[in-house]
């Protein structure tokens, strides 16, 4: 699953329901299932305050999170993050980074972050 | 963390309302289906009566069958009969057969405008049902056309109602000869007078009611073989009966064709209960009678109502 | 010779473009109806859309356009049993009205209102999908946007124009039998019996066949003319439009080919 600026959220479902609808759609979960399935995810990243706005009223990090918890709530969970900078342009996105992904590790199996050369001396040294 | 119940969808009772909504429609589609399917009569026992026509112009499949103005049945087939008339098949449900009788009169009526119509006038209601076989017949033409006939005919009575009665003509004269026979036998010399006026001849009328009396005797013998000629089975008198009964409804046709025209009469409101008035009102009017035909048709339409009174 | 081969070129490119829109929508109508078809389109996201377009497109209207429907018959059935009446045809007033307003002009009023509400909300909507690259995110996270998106907006539509034209019909007969007979039963039998000539049961599968068509025309036209817009934000107007032309055109067609099948 690809986490990109290029491919949005939904614009007419909330930030709970564009990450409900992925085992809604994928797995015919019934949709207070999948609410609070979604609903676990965004409490765990503490962005429960977002669950209910829409795409153009969330901030670079809610969006973020939305697209990550998007890519992730499908299993199994493959999660390619795309330039990470131009989806956190204001935030000093390696560290948030790496916390989102901590507090995501049970859930994700595998990911990898696509960012410019350049980039990598931001990233801690694996 | 406590929270409220997160819900499915954000308008409330999505779900009830779609399904009330689609349900309506199914609902209504299948009622409206079944509606029109009872409405063309399919769960009704019919029965198809049939009629003769002279001419089946105008008359189509579909067309409606009126009673007082309320359909009772409708055209199924249109056909030719073997005599080169039409024959008219008419899908009745069996509910609507008690309005149809055996006296009963059957029309097809044009107009100039909209279609025709099929009427049925059932002036006695307690006459018996028309029979399962029967084929009535169907007046065609309309009254319009029918008009100028009639008041020709109507004419031609009056004339002839008019040379009967005239001075000189034979029934005065018959009226007069009698007159004066009757005069004569109620005078002096009077028929009885004259047979009893001598013994001789008293006698010889003694002797002529002695013979009449055989030939009474012999009459009677001959009256009892006449009455079995006469009135027994298939005696003349049966015969006539027939006859008479075959008059009867001819009559009544007649009757029932002068009320109609009484009623056009009527309407065109220039008749009078004067025979002579109207004997010479109906000689002016033949000539207007074209444009009258002409304005009734117009007006026909509107006048429907105004036609179907009847006794 | 040269500005006429150019001249022919450029209108006979222009004809071979708009040929090619035509095939694309008809393309996807077919997509669309073998998708429709197909038991696998049915889960509990693409219910939920489906549950919303019909929401949207004719719950949120059903009492004004109803009331609406209802005025314009009640005109329409004035008109014509006063018109009918003057010329002597009153009985074929009832006639008149079934076959022209609830046979042809409620479902196609019906469909416009659709087409103008809902057909160009969808237009503008997909049109918008496909420039913000929203298709491209949902193919990403293994979603379908056909099966999610677009297919229960058929659905959606189709139901909805079938559910309106039932209700405001149903309204209009109302509205027939208690202008021509009055709040009475009287005129029961009459009215029936008219019903049953009108409406044949092939005639009553025809309307419905209508409906579907028009049903389809108002959500697939405008879905294939929002995929069809290039993705850049300033052919939105440009999808709209083209999107609202053809399905002005293919609701007319749709019209006049049923009028033609009945009455020729």
């Amino acid at each position: 699953m690809l986490v990109s600026a290029e491919l949005p959220l939904r614009a007419n479902l909330s930030v709970l329901e564009n990450i409900a609808l992925v085992p809604q759609y994928r797995h015919n979960a019934k949709a207070h299932v999948a609410n609070e399935r979604a609903w676990a995810l965004l409490e765990r990243l503490g962005y429960t305050a977002c669950a209910h706005l829409r795409d153009p009223d969330l901030d670079f990090e809610q969006r973020f999170v939305a697209k990550l918890l998007r890519a992730v709530i499908a299993k199994p969970s493959i999660i390619v993050i795309e330039r990470p900078g131009l989806l956190l342009p204001d935030t000093p996105y390696p560290r948030f980074l790496a916390e989102v992904l901590s507090q995501l590790d049970k859930d994700i199996d595998t990911f990898r972050i696509v960012d410019y050369a350049w980039h990598a001396p931001l990233y801690p040294p694996i | 963390m406590a929270r409220p119940p997160l819900p499915a969808h954000l308008i409330k009772h999505l779900g009830l309302k779609v399904g009330l909504l689609v349900g309506a429609t199914v609902f209504i589609a299948v009622a409206f289906l079944v509606y029109t399917l009872f409405a063309r009569g399919l769960f009704e026992p019919t029965r198809t009566i049939t009629l003769i026509a002279d001419e089946v112009d105008n008359i189509a499949i579909g067309m409606p069958l009126n009673f007082s103005g309320f359909p009772i049945g409708e055209v199924s087939r249109v056909t030719l009969t073997e005599q080169g008339q039409g024959r008219v098949e008419i899908k009745v449900p069996t509910k609507h057969l008690r309005w149809l009788r055996g006296t009963s009169i059957f029309t097809l009526q044009k107009s100039l405008v909209g279609g025709a119509k099929i009427r049925v006038y059932s002036t006695d209601l307690k006459a018996p049902p028309l029979a399962p076989d029967a084929t009535p017949q169907l007046h065609t033409g309309d009254i319009g056309e029918e008009l100028p006939a009639l008041v020709a005919r109507a004419k031609a009575l009056l004339d002839n109602l008019e040379r009967l009665t005239q001075e000189g003509s034979a029934l005065d004269q018959s009226l007069g000869h009698s007159n004066t026979v009757l005069g004569r036998m109620t005078g002096e010399y009077g028929v009885l007078e004259g047979m009893l006026g001598s013994a001789d001849k008293a006698k010889k009328v003694i002797a002529a009611l002695d013979q009449s009396n055989k030939l009474l005797a012999s009459l009677n013998g001959l009256s009892l073989k006449m009455d079995r000629r006469v009135f027994g089975q298939d005696g003349v008198m049966d015969q006539t009966d027939k006859a008479m009964q075959q008059a009867n409804a001819a009559l009544l046709q007649t009757r029932d064709s002068l009320k109609k025209a009484d009623a056009i009469l009527a309407d065109a409101k220039e008749a009078s209960t004067d025979l002579v008035l109207l004997r010479s009102e109906i000689d002016a009017s033949v000539n207007k009678v074209n444009g009258l035909i002409d304005e009734i048709n117009r007006k026909w339409p509107f006048a429907r109502e105004v036609e179907m009174k009847l006794p | 010779m040269s500005w006429l081969t150019d001249l022919l070129t450029r209108s006979g490119d222009a004809l071979i473009a708009r040929f090619a829109a035509w095939a694309r929508t008809l393309r996807f109508g077919t997509v669309t109806l073998a998708g429709i078809l197909s038991p696998g389109l049915y889960n509990s996201a693409t219910r939920t859309v489906v549950q919303k377009q019909i929401y949207f497109t004719a719950w949120q209207i059903l009492f004004g356009f109803n009331l609406f429907a209802a005025v314009f018959s009640l005109i329409l059935i004035r008109i014509a049993t006063t018109a009918a009446q003057n010329y002597g045809l009153g009985d074929l007033a009832l006639e008149l009205i079934l076959r022209i307003l609830v046979i042809e002009l409620l479902p196609l009023m019906t469909a416009l209102f659709i087409a103008l509400r809902s057909g160009a909300a969808i237009n503008a909507e997909v049109a918008l999908m496909n420039i913000t690259n929203e298709i491209e995110a949902l193919h990403s996270v293994g979603i379908d946007p056909l099966r999610l998106e677009f297919l229960p907006r058929v659905i959606g539509g189709v139901v909805s124009v079938l559910a309106l034209t039932a209700l405001t019909s149903l309204t209009a007969l109302l509205i027939a039998y208690l202008e021509l007979y009055g709040p009475q039963a009287h005129g029961f039998a009459d009215f029936t019996w008219v019903i049953g000539q009108v409406y044949s049961p092939l005639l009553l599968f025809g309307l419905w066949l209508k409906c579907l068509l028009f049903g389809l025309a108002v959500t697939v036209i405008p879905i294939a003319a929002g995929l069809d817009s290039p993705h850049k934000l300033f052919f939105a107007p440009i999808a709209v439009l083209s999107g609202m032309v053809r399905l002005f055109f293919a609701l007319m067609l749709i019209e006049v080919g049923s009028l033609a099948i009945t009455y020729l």
